[in-house]
């Protein structure tokens, strides 16, 4: 189910930066900590905690965030985490191939057979998963408050500003308010279905068959969102979108807080790149101290 | 060449689709500060022909056409769509479907800045429409949050910020509660007399023709039955595919020296132990949200045709829902048969009572309408040879028995609608709780359709009485509970205001202003004929009485 989020202006820091400064610094985290390929904790715990400060200074209410951060903390936890822990895929080869204690040993077996494997858990699995989840953590405590903190009115300025075209910054605009009126419906049908007998806490049988049950709320949701995207068209041509190069009647202009922040975003990237291929440091290792815990 | 602002010339179109014109033939001329009034039953052609003028003909729809429309003197089909939006602006049905933009302010200024005006000039326009509108204080307010009303006037401001000297506006008062809707109505009056030509597309002739339009066009089958004067009661308009004054109706069928229809006899009142009972009910949805429902009393018993009438957004819907038990109360009780909502389940309450939602869109998802209508008592475990005789039984109801195999969704709107009710039929609940079962459809449907529900026919029962025990329908149209309700209800400021028969609950006209609702002609006439018929009565069944 699709979370609903409420825009309300604040006045901190944070909302008062220009939101292209905001996405700009995302994107320079995002790959700065990509693309080098970064795995040494000390560069992901102190930009860890860069992402933490900035997201507290958002000051939002743990009430209006908390399912978000409930779905985000079971998808970290569980899919990230675990799956960083039993397959130590998705990072570096060297996390299974430095020689590392094995702590212990999860036996995956099909039920009724004797076929499966033995997954051996070492330190460095351990290490890595750790990692990994942190670095989503800091990805994702940049991505959550946006929708919270920035004014929906200028998402498509916003990109217009960035250099999208019109068409592509519209689209953007909408996008955003989409997913709320999708909320909306389906709770709509949600209710309608309900009062017709169906629970979906009841279903049964197979996956199939589960699919299936969903029908009823999956098909008129999508009806409906095609019939309303068909009436936004005819509603923006009618009022000579897409005829003329546009004016965007808010102007963005950065500020020296924007230029801040945009340097630090910078200064992110530009650093891990150099420390990664200039000086070589930044790769995956298990620290000693780690490694101790165990022995 | 003319240059009146609009000139259509034996226009003829044909969509790819469908084998027939959709309109033939349509030749008229509208001057400069004409107000034209288009009516007629849907699938008449007046969507066709406002799809000719703004020019989504033949841009986004593929056909045939033929004949002319001109715009100040150039083929509409000859100018780009940034010229023809600066001279036709459009306001459609649902101004939920036009709003594009998260604010007011934005929203207003959309077109103007499509057409790349500088900044200063695009602000000095929407400050002027927000102002011509009496709406300035709606400019940093966000869309979502707007009444229908407000939405509406939002709609229009951003069309107005175009510029246009033909305003298009098509069934604009659907959406609207009745006091909104004559508001909705002054100002297109006013706009007429400062010079911009209107073609105003509306069933509701009884509404519209309070704002007196120069002309009315009548159009069936795509074709034009009448073009002319509006004051002289023309003979080709058929008082059954539009809404007249119920004074028009009756003078028509004295003259038609028709048989007055059996007057629909109300349900036979029957007390006892109520099927649904509300005690001191509160609700809001949220600690920090004021209430929505606020000490409600309420008890429905068996034989009742309940029409609940009040503003839009007074919490009608919400009154409902928790007859379902979609909604629980904050605090006090709500009793199905005795039972506490509290402690059932949606899907056990759908026994006692069936709930059919505004929009059939909302709820129709299954390949074939039987799949559809055996959906519900599916879920409520009955024994397949119970599902098909109920099936059976609840489609020759609703007379859809031909459309057994069709896709619901490839229906067309009132028989989706009438799909909704024979699935709730088919789960044989007692209790018909319907939100506004007219919505979206014209009059002449949404008539077709409430004789089928409430009025016996050959001598047997009414669907309604033959299936359910009580019956509660929410409305903002007053006609609806004149003509079929034995029970009214006025529902505002959190509470039932009002609770009765009809004749005692539509004779206050000061409280029904008060809550928005507008007398109707019909409502008039019933009044002052009461004395004599004892009881409401549709129009037609009044010319026995009218003097």
């Amino acid at each position: 189910m699709l979370v609903a989020w409420k825009y309300r202006p604040r006045n901190t820091f944070i909302q008062r930066l220009d939101p292209r400064t905001r996405l700009i610094f995302l994107f320079c985290v995002i790959f700065g900590v990509s693309i080098p390929e970064i795995w040494d904790y000390r560069i992901v715990l102190p930009l860890f905690l860069v992402s933490l400060t900035l997201y507290l200074m958002a000051r939002i209410a743990w009430k209006d965030v908390k399912r978000v951060w409930t779905y985000i903390l079971i998808l970290v936890v569980f899919i990230v985490g675990l799956n960083a822990l039993l397959s130590a895929r998705g990072g570096p080869s060297s996390v299974t191939n430095i020689v590392s204690p094995v702590i212990f040993t999860v036996p995956l077996k099909i039920p009724f057979t004797q076929l499966g494997w033995d997954i051996p858990v070492t330190v460095s699995k351990i290490w890595f998963s750790f990692n990994q989840m942190f670095r989503m953590l800091t990805m994702t405590l940049l991505a959550i408050p946006i929708p919270y903190t920035i004014d929906p009115n200028i998402y498509g300025t916003a990109f217009r500003q960035m250099g999208a075209s019109d068409k592509v910054s519209f689209t953007m605009d909408l996008a955003f308010r989409f997913l709320p009126t999708f909320a909306r419906d389906f709770s709509i049908t949600m209710d309608a279905q309900r009062a017709r007998g169906y629970e979906l806490e009841s279903m049964e049988g197979g996956i199939f068959s589960r699919i299936r049950r969903l029908a009823p709320l999956i098909i008129p949701v999508v009806m409906q969102s095609t019939v309303t995207g068909e009436e936004v068209i005819d509603a923006m041509d009618l009022r000579a979108f897409g005829t003329n190069r546009r004016t965007w009647l808010k102007d963005l202009k950065y500020a020296p807080r924007d230029y801040l922040i945009l340097g630090l975003g910078i200064f992110i990237f530009v650093g891990c790149c150099v420390l990664r291929w200039g000086f070589g440091v930044g790769g995956y290792f298990v620290p000693d101290f780690f490694t101790n815990l165990f022995l | 060449m003319s240059t009146h602002p609009l000139v259509i010339e034996n226009l003829t179109f044909k969509y790819r689709t469908r084998p027939e014109n959709a309109i033939e033939n349509i030749s008229l001329e509208l001057k400069q500060g004409e107000l034209l009034l288009i009516a007629g039953a849907s699938g008449c052609g007046k969507s066709t022909l406002a799809r000719c003028i703004n020019g989504l003909i033949p841009r986004s729809y593929r056909g045939e056409r033929r004949g002319k429309v001109l715009l100040h003197g150039k083929d509409v089909a000859d100018l780009q769509i940034a010229e023809v939006a600066q001279t036709v602006g459009s306001l459609l049905q649902d101004p939920e479907r036009q709003i594009v933009a998260s604010n007011v302010f934005n929203e207003v200024a959309f077109g103007p800045e499509n057409l790349g005006l500088p900044r200063g000039e695009i602000v000095e326009r929407v400050d002027q429409a927000l102002k011509r509108l009496n709406i300035e204080y709606l400019r940093d307010r966000e869309t979502f949050n707007l009444s229908g009303g407000e939405k509406q006037k939002v709609a229009l401001a951003g069309v107005l910020t175009m510029n246009p000297s033909i305003l298009l506006l098509d069934e604009p008062l659907a959406s609207l509660d009745p006091a909104s809707a004559h508001e909705a109505l002054e100002v297109f009056r006013s706009l007429a007399d400062e010079g911009k030509t209107i073609v105003l597309i509306e069933h509701r002739v009884e509404d519209a023709i309070a704002i007196k339009p120069d002309r009315l066009l009548y159009m069936e089958g795509g074709k034009i039955q009448y073009l002319g004067a509006i004051d002289n009661l023309p003979k080709e308009i058929d008082y059954t595919q539009v809404k007249l004054p119920a004074t028009w109706v009756v003078q028509r069928v004295k003259e038609l020296n028709q048989a007055a229809e059996t007057p629909t006899p109300l349900a036979v009142e029957e007390r006892g132990e109520p099927l649904v009972v509300f005690e001191d009910v509160d609700f809001r949805y949220d600690e920090e949200l004021p209430f929505v429902l606020k000490d409600v009393n309420l008890k429905i018993y068996a034989g009742d045709l309940i029409a609940v009438l009040g503003p839009n957004g007074a919490g009608k819907s919400t009154l409902v829902k928790h007859a379902i038990g979609l909604l629980k109360p904050t605090s006090g009780r709500v009793l199905v048969e005795g039972k506490d909502t509290r402690k059932m389940s949606v899907a056990q309450i759908a026994r006692a009572l069936g709930y059919v939602f505004q929009s059939p869109t909302h709820m129709l998802y299954a390949p074939t309408v039987r799949e559809e209508l055996e959906f519900g008592p599916k879920n409520l475990k009955y024994d397949s040879a119970e599902i098909s005789k109920f099936v059976n039984e609840s489609l020759s109801s609703v007379n859809l028995e031909e459309f057994v195999e069709y896709p619901p969704l490839a229906l067309s709107f009132g028989q989706q609608k009438r799909t909704t009710i024979a699935a709730v039929l088919a789960m044989r609940s007692k209790i018909l709780v319907m939100d506004e079962p007219t919505a979206g459809q014209d009059f002449a449907n949404y008539t077709h359709f409430m004789n089928a529900l409430c009025q016996p026919s050959d001598g047997a029962q009414s669907i309604l009485s033959a299936n359910f025990a009580a019956t509660l329908f929410i409305t903002h149209d007053v006609d609806l509970a004149v003509t079929y309700a034995n029970r009214a209800l006025v529902f505002g400021d959190k509470r039932i205001i009002a609770d009765g028969k009809p004749q005692d609950v539509l004779k206050d006209t000061e409280l029904l202003l008060k809550y928005r609702i507008r007398p109707t002609s019909l409502l008039k006439l019933n009044l002052d004929l009461l004395p004599k018929t004892g009881k409401f009565l549709p129009a037609e069944a009044l010319a026995a009485y009218a003097s």
